[in-house]
């Protein structure tokens, strides 16, 4: 187990646009989309938590106590050829979500739609940071690692999400899990990465071209 | 040149060790296999032998429940390289291994500094007692870890009395990007490991030796300590459940010439290495050589986790923010009184986009706990920006805590010539390998003149250099007294420069706006008098950057010294600005107000003109105007065009319909295309909600715009509520009247909010597959009710089908479709 919680001296403007629908938009007024980012950079608390356990690719099953079966072909076969999988949380807290919702009350309605979009871009900034740990304990041991997937990709379905946060011991960063499991705070990222033996590598792409969604505003131009 | 060891739990697996089990306590109770790999490295080359002690330290022990044998199983290690020299090699070392704790400091992590300064100091009181030659701190990727491991080693020498015969090493790992995990450059760390003063300073582990060797080269241009490097045999991969690394033996050697070259004077190997490697590479050491290395020339620079920053007479002058100081600043006073740091934080990011190199972090509030809150800041801002902090104290204790909180080289403001400033400060500068800045004052009178203020200063040098500081550790502050003390003051401060830059050197820091104490134009001032001080020799001013005034000559005065190649900078900031405009009332010009005065390819006079065109030109004109502004969401500009047309007598409803409702229609048409997106949906917004509220203000007692009521909601469940308040904004500005029942509704309260407001329109989305369901249960609550309410539903997972066999009256498939349904469904415009 390790906690690691990240830093946020930049947010990438660039991917705030993305997720705010404005790759294609001309003269969008910058000054919005970096007051957005400074709210962002004020009131994100980064906090992340990984932990480490074998993983059996033929029955899915993460070595965890009690061990988790993971369902869904494409989950599955993201890490066929996983011996262990690195289980990952991460979250910037509540206090983003407030600051949007309260920019929204105050008639600042596009500073508060940018504060959702600089939000997500921290939390997977964050995530990536996190990310970038495991890879590297994971290298130190000889594996290499697959991308990682979350609840909600493909057809892994979102109901693991309380069983996930429980292995990962999300609870010791105040990420939680509501009853239609939803992770709170909103801006939270629950994960898995696989450790592969013998060099192996993974043919599915991360991203955008995996995805179905291809009116999706935020997708990457190819 | 020495020769170190390789690796050393892959030997212990080879010799038995079992999966899970502890490495380290192999040397308790197998003793002789410990010796044994001691034995063959020392055969096969090793001058210096590294003890089983990597993962020796309580924090790591607790994983096998050995936290309470530190010091036995220290001991036991040391004793096996110890009985393998005496075999082998008389003339060997013995340096006892320090690995990672395996966790991170606060705020990285959860670990606070003083727990891992301990655990490292057991783990070093037990290798120095056992009679190490060497603490070598290994494979660390944070910095504020290695922090703490160097004090707690240094602290165990000195207590044991073997500062003589203990030397530190201090190894980082560092990633492919060239940085350790947490940041932080081969540079930064030299610089704060040799300040801190660690004796070795290198690299070890992750990456193979060509990866190694550009990452050496770097620490050597910023260090003369001896550097060590120990590369892994290649990058591992995991065949058959082994771990393989693919260098050999001659494969290692091979770059064995190119890390000499680098400036490594101790060589080894770390995960895959084997004593073959070891013979390979002592073999070419010895072939090729030690090699001279270019001395370093001492420079002074402050290090933040991740940023060296240069400052002397040779380096373009650097901007140190002076805004993090609640002296004279009420309200930033209450916050960190109130342990708030909401400004501060504000007050950083703003410096550093506005171009500040270090940021002064000053915590003067009376009555509070300024350790507490020093510490407080330091951390935050460590998280949250990349320049170097100042620390601003002189309260040794707030001093201290700041310190510690920091991971890099600070410079600490400031220590004066009082005995007993000097002895609380200057240790800590030591320790914590900090900067500091020296000011010429003493007990007596303030010194009035250039000879006093070196007088003192030669005194603090003095002082400074007793406890073990360096030349390059030492700026000075020439002080800088109101103009108003007598008319020779600004003077006096600019020989003093003069003075400090010919007798001692050292870069020299100063805060400018004393000089305008109580005069006018004081931005004006400061700014004539910056540049004269940047000329006499003033390398690091304290200024306020948000000030353009200070910070067009901060520029100015670097361009004019040189240090701008071709006035690039110069012509990038200001090539564009108007010649006449000069900002000295300190009064806020066009371009330093919100975003909303922003125009989309007009500028503040082009519209200026439009608008005296406009007050002569006809109604339809008018709203054209009107339409076109919200259109570009510039919401200022509406509200003026909007105040003009109602003085003109133009009824509100046309206003309203032909100006306003028609443009967000226009919007509207366009987002449906794909020509706008949502953002610039939601700045049309803002501009039509700018023009509702002009009208409102104008004649308040029309209500002839007022339009029905709308509930919306996020079904319960479900906690997004993004999606809904960019529905209820576009509803209001279309004269709805919306009553936000906000996330995670449930049925009940729709339908009762629905009935006491008799809303015609209920509102309800639903984000994920999982909260879906609630869509239904919400409408099946709305009928059996008897609500005579219309329902439309939205939400990123819902679809036209899925809305129909809900029972909705209308699916949205975005906000701007939403308020259509809503006006459709009611029979408006």
């Amino acid at each position: 187990m390790a906690i690691f919680n990240g830093r946020l001296p930049v947010i990438d403007e660039k991917e705030v646009r993305r997720y705010a629908g404005l790759q294609r938009a001309e003269d969008f007024p910058e000054q919005y989309v970096k007051e957005a980012c400074l709210e962002v950079q004020l009131e994100a608390v980064p906090r992340g938590i990984y932990r480490e356990y074998a993983y059996d690719a033929a029955t899915g099953t993460i070595q965890s106590d009690p061990p988790l079966i993971v369902e869904g072909s494409s989950i599955r076969k993201h890490l066929a050829s996983s011996v262990r999988v690195a289980v990952m949380g991460v979250t910037i807290g509540e206090g983003v979500e407030r600051r949007s919702a309260a920019l929204f009350k105050e008639g600042n309605y596009t500073v508060g739609l940018l504060v959702d979009a600089a939000a997500t871009t921290a939390v997977e900034q964050v995530a990536d940071q996190i990310n970038d740990l495991i890879v590297k304990a994971a290298t130190a041991g000889g594996y290499t690692t697959t991308w990682r997937f979350s609840p909600g990709y493909g057809n892994w379905p979102l109901d693991v999400q309380p069983a996930l946060a429980a292995i990962i011991g999300a609870e010791e960063i105040g990420l939680t899990v509501t009853d239609t499991c939803m992770l709170f705070p909103r801006k939270s990222v629950t994960a898995i990465i696989g450790y592969m033996p013998g060099g192996a590598t993974l043919q599915t792409k991360r991203g955008c071209t995996s995805c179905g969604q291809r009116d999706c505003p935020s997708r990457k131009k190819p | 040149m020495f020769i170190f060891d390789g690796a050393m739990g892959t030997m212990l697996q080879q010799a038995g060790l079992k999966e899970g089990a502890c490495p380290e306590l192999m040397s308790v109770y197998r003793p002789e296999i410990v010796e044994a790999i001691h034995s063959e490295y020392l055969a096969s080359g090793s001058d210096i032998v590294t003890t089983n002690t990597f993962g020796a330290c309580r924090l790591k022990l607790a994983d096998y429940g050995l936290a309470h044998r530190v010091k036995e199983i220290n001991h036991a290690a040391v004793a096996a390289a110890k009985r393998a020299i005496a075999d082998i090699k008389p003339t060997a070392q013995v340096a006892g291994s320090m690995g990672p704790t395996g966790t991170f400091i606060a705020p990285l992590g959860q670990m606070t500094f003083d727990d891992i300064y301990e655990t490292y100091r057991e783990q070093a009181d037990a290798l120095i007692e056992a009679g190490v030659d060497y603490i070598l701190i290994e494979t660390i990727i944070d910095i504020q870890e290695m922090r703490a491991a160097l004090l707690a080693a240094r602290d165990a020498r000195a207590s044991a009395g073997a500062d003589d015969r203990v030397k530190i090493i201090c190894q980082f790992s560092f990633s492919e990007d060239g940085r350790t995990i947490t940041g932080t450059t081969p540079e930064a760390a030299a610089i704060l490991m040799e300040a801190m003063g660690a004796d070795v300073v290198g690299i070890n582990c992750s990456l193979g030796p060509e990866q190694l060797i550009p990452l050496l080269q770097k620490m050597a241009t910023v260090t003369n300590l001896p550097l060590s490097v120990q590369p892994n045999a290649g990058m591992p991969v995991l065949v058959n459940k082994k771990t393989i690394f693919p260098l050999s033996p001659e494969d290692m050697a091979s770059y064995v010439g190119d890390l000499i070259d680098a400036g490594a004077s101790y060589i080894g190997a770390c995960c895959g290495s084997t004593p073959n490697h070891i013979r390979a590479i002592a073999e070419a050491a010895i072939a090729h050589g030690p090699s001279s290395r270019t001395a370093v020339e001492p420079f002074t620079a402050f290090t933040s986790r991740t940023q060296v920053v240069r400052v002397g007479h040779k380096e373009a002058p650097i901007i140190i923010g002076e805004r993090i100081n609640p002296t004279g600043r009420k309200v930033l006073a209450k916050e960190i009184k109130d342990g708030n740091f909401a400004m501060v934080k504000r007050d950083a990011l703003a410096q550093v986009a506005a171009g500040a190199h270090v940021l002064d972090v000053n915590m003067g509030v009376p009555g509070i706990d300024q350790a507490e809150a020093m510490r407080h800041a330091v951390s935050e801002l460590t998280m949250l920006v990349d320049v170097p902090l100042s620390i601003d104290t002189l309260d040794a204790k707030a001093l201290e805590a700041g310190l510690k909180a920091y991971p890099g080289r600070p410079l600490i403001n400031s220590v004066n010539a009082e005995p007993e400033q000097l002895a609380a400060v200057l240790p800590l500068a030591k320790r914590y390998g900090a900067a500091l800045l020296c000011l010429p004052l003493g007990k007596g009178d303030l010194p009035a003149t250039a000879e006093a203020r070196i007088e003192l200063i030669k005194e603090i040098t003095l002082e400074a250099y007793r406890y073990g500081l360096r030349p390059q550790d030492l700026l000075l502050d020439p002080l800088v007294l109101t103009l108003a003390s007598g008319p020779d003051s600004a003077k006096e401060t600019l020989q003093t420069l003069r003075l400090y830059k010919e007798i001692f050197g050292f870069p020299t820091v100063m805060g400018l706006s004393n000089i305008s104490f109580g005069l006018p134009q004081r931005p004006y001032l400061n700014a004539q008098f910056l540049t004269m001080a940047l000329s006499a020799g003033l390398t690091a001013p304290i200024l306020n950057p948000l000030n353009k005034t200070v910070k067009k000559a901060f520029v100015a005065g670097r361009t004019l010294l040189g240090f701008d190649t071709a006035a690039a900078e110069f012509i990038r900031l200001y090539g564009q600005e108007a010649e006449d405009v000069i900002g000295g009332s300190g009064k806020k010009d066009s371009s330093t107000t919100r975003a909303n005065t922003i125009t989309v390819g007009q500028t503040v006079n082009q519209k200026e003109r439009l608008l005296t065109d406009i007050t002569e030109a006809t109604p339809e004109v008018m709203l054209e105007a009107i339409c076109g502004a919200v259109e570009r969401g510039e919401k200022e500009y509406v509200i003026e065009l909007v105040t003009q047309a109602l003085t003109k007598k133009i009824d509100p409803l046309v206003i309203t319909k032909q100006g306003l409702s028609e443009a967000m229609n226009r919007v509207g048409e366009k987002f449906g295309a794909g020509k706008v997106f949502l953002p610039q949906v939601m700045l049309a917004a803002e501009a039509m909600q700018g023009a509702f509220q002009t009208i409102k203000q104008v004649l308040p007692e029309d209500t002839r715009m007022a339009r029905d009521t709308v509930i919306v909601a996020t079904v319960k469940g479900d906690i997004h509520d993004l999606g809904k308040n960019i529905v209820a904004a576009l509803l209001e500005n279309n004269g709805y009247r919306v009553v936000d029942l906000g996330k995670d509704v449930s049925p009940d309260a729709i339908v009762n909010a629905a009935k006491e407001y008799k809303a015609p329109i209920i509102g309800i989305c639903s984000l994920m597959t999982t909260t879906m369901p609630m869509i239904d249960e919400t409408i099946e609550a709305v009928r059996k009710a008897n609500v005579p309410a219309k329902v439309v539903v939205g939400g990123a997972v819902l679809t036209q089908e899925y809305a129909d066999t809900a029972g909705a009256d209308a699916y949205a498939k975005d906000g701007v479709t939403a308020v259509q349904l809503v006006k459709q469904l009611l029979g408006d415009e």
